[in-house]
């Protein structure tokens, strides 16, 4: 990481307090980089999607569903994060599994069960190759992204294993795999993580690497369901760490509630597309 | 409201968009390899690719000889100067030349000397004899300069230098003998690829808009506010006030300007900016740091002239923030270049 100069801090420090604020690239307190995402193009997996910056910051994630005996299982979402030049079991690495996995705790985990006895278990692999500043968002939209475009194959055997032991099958046709998305009654929204950083009594979304460095501290919050969700974390980005004041606090809410339906409407105009172009070949 | 405000998301570009735009500059590049060829520029090659199969040739940076043959090492175009034969890279680490204007960044605190990142391979070294120091450029380096070394240069702190020398294991050696040169203030640093820079008589220049930048020769760029006028200048002219006002006694005058010197030659390491820096200054810093980082990604040389233009032509967004996707930043690219083109 790259260490910034004293006059480099206050500089960037009273732009960032300063009212409008003046971010270094000129964004809008509430405007995301500017991302390109792919999704559904790993063969090999249920579901996958692929998000960059135009920094050169990428992340892949990979969904794939395996048939587990219920019984043995604790949990049928499993994530695993794996960032470039960072140790699995570093504190960064932990971090970031922790607030990924808070995020899939309301997966509706219904839907993976196949019989009484059998159920899909879902690994979501997480391949960060390259990043500079926090990467918790990228992470958060491409899970969201995999996710939503994950297919499962149709169940060709019986439902019910209550009285005859029925090992599950399924057609061997893609075509008639389906979207969990179809499984559900209500609409499928995995939670989408927004950063967010605290400067002064202002609040920057998707903070850079050069504003994560000066930034008093920082939120992640979730967004479900058209409103910020719980948990509401805070993270230290920098070595600074000042509290989080309540009005502050209030305001992160409040932007997060009026932008967050933006960034999933976004998401969702995306995976549109993406499906659209699919059906042309 | 415009979703794009909050968060754009596109698909990856097909690479036929992407070559559109190459296309478009290929002037440019052409003009760039010249330069930095020395005229002799012959084709672009690739890792492993035959230059040539005559002995005669030697083999120079970027070449490998294997069963009489000569191959590149890197991807860029070759040069030939007499029987040496090198591939200038395209892409890759800066190549530090005696008398390039760089920024850097202070690394580390050594004996005697300063570790300077400036992107080459190896750390660049400052020696504490290369500086100006305060108390005027006759003084002696002492002891107690080595142990104070940190209240003028520490780790973080950004400068602009010189490259004095290139030490035969590669390692440049920087100075900061000139007024025109030292830390940093009042402004943002970005870093776009050196092979971008456009090698020039002067590398520091003013922008419309009350910004200043400096070009680094190896690709580090500080986008600063514009000084009213150097305090070198005010030195002596308010020195010079000073003695017409009194009665001038032998040496007064000298003695003074010394001092004066001394006192005003802190500030040369000061880090504190101008209080003054207006909104619309900053804005205008973030809109030339916005232009600058479009003609990186449009592969364009960066040269006075054409920041400048892509200002001018950024000036028709009036939401700055908007600078940062891709179509704006192609279509500032794109608006350079047709501009050149019209003056020729």
């Amino acid at each position: 990481m790259t260490l910034l100069s004293p006059a480099e801090r206050s500089y960037l420090r009273d732009s960032l307090t300063a009212s409008p604020i003046i971010r270094p690239d000129s964004r809008t307190p509430h405007q995301f980089r500017p991302i390109e995402a792919k999704t559904s193009f790993l063969s090999s997996s249920n579901g996958s999607a692929r998000v960059r910056l135009i920094d050169g910051s990428e992340c892949i994630v990979s969904v794939k569903a395996k048939v587990v005996d219920l019984a043995s299982v604790s949990n049928l979402v499993e994530v695993d994060i794996d960032v470039d030049s960072f140790r699995d079991d570093s504190n960064f690495v932990t971090n970031l599994k922790f607030h990924i996995l808070n995020s899939l705790a309301n997966f509706p985990s219904t839907v993976l069960k196949l019989t009484t006895k059998y159920g899909y278990k879902l690994f979501i692999d997480v391949i960060v190759t390259s990043h500079s500043s926090y990467p918790l968002t990228l992470i958060s939209l491409a899970t969201y992204l995999a996710l939503k475009t994950a297919r499962l194959p149709k169940l060709v055997s019986e439902v019910n294993d209550e009285e005859i032991a029925e090992q599950p099958t399924f057609a061997d046709d893609w075509a008639e795999s389906t979207l969990i998305q179809d499984l559900l009654d209500a609409p499928f929204q995995p939670p989408v993580l927004i950063t967010l950083g605290i400067i002064g009594n202002n609040i920057i979304f998707d903070p850079s690497i050069e504003e994560e460095q000066i930034i008093d501290n920082s939120l992640v919050i979730g967004f479900y369901n058209g409103r910020v969700i719980t948990p509401i974390n805070t993270i230290s980005l920098s070595s600074i760490s000042n509290g989080v004041n309540s009005i502050v606090l209030v305001k992160a809410l409040e932007l997060g509630n009026k932008y967050g339906g933006m960034v999933v409407k976004a998401l969702d105009t995306l995976i549109e597309q993406d499906i659209d172009d699919e059906n042309i070949f | 409201m415009d979703i794009t405000e909050v968060i754009s998301i596109t698909k990856p570009q097909s690479s036929s968009q992407y070559n559109n735009i190459d296309e478009s500059n290929d002037d440019s590049d052409i003009e760039m390899g010249e330069s930095s060829a020395g005229g002799a520029s012959a084709g672009i090659v690739t890792p492993g690719e035959l230059i040539t199969e005559d002995p005669i040739w030697m083999k120079g940076h970027g070449t490998y000889f294997l069963n009489d043959s000569t191959y590149s090492s890197v991807a860029g175009s070759v040069s030939r100067v007499n029987r040496l034969l090198s591939v200038i890279p395209l892409r890759g680490r800066y190549s530090p030349e005696t008398g390039d204007h760089i920024v850097g960044r202070i690394t580390e605190v050594a004996n005697k000397r300063w570790k300077v990142d400036i992107g080459t391979r190896q750390d660049a070294v400052l020696m504490l004899g290369s500086v100006n120091l305060p108390g005027g450029i006759l003084r002696r380096k002492s002891e107690s300069d080595e142990l104070q070394m940190r209240n003028f240069l520490k780790e973080g702190d950004l400068l602009n230098c010189e490259v004095q020398t290139i030490f035969s294991n590669g390692i440049a050696s920087l100075h900061t003998r000139s007024l025109k040169y030292g830390k940093l203030r009042n402004g943002i640093f970005l870093k776009v690829p050196s092979s971008l820079i456009v090698k020039s008589k002067n590398h520091a220049y003013d922008l419309p808009g009350s910004v200043s930048v400096i070009l680094g020769s190896n690709g580090y760029i500080w986008l600063h506010k514009t000084l009213a006028n150097t305090s070198t200048t005010t030195t002596v002219n308010q020195n010079a006030a000073k003695i017409q006002g009194r009665d001038y006694a032998p040496g007064q005058g000298s003695i003074s300007i010394t001092r004066l010197e001394e006192e005003s030659s802190w500030e040369i390491y000061s880090d504190q900016n101008d209080p003054n820096i207006t909104s619309s200054t900053r804005s205008n810093i973030s809109r030339y740091y916005n232009v600058i980082k479009a003609l990186a990604y449009g592969e364009l040389g960066i040269t006075e002239q054409r920041v400048i233009l892509g200002y001018e032509a950024s000036l028709a967004y009036s939401n700055i923030g908007s600078l940062i996707d891709r179509e704006s930043m192609e279509q500032i690219c794109q608006e350079v270049l047709n501009s050149e083109k019209m003056r020729g």
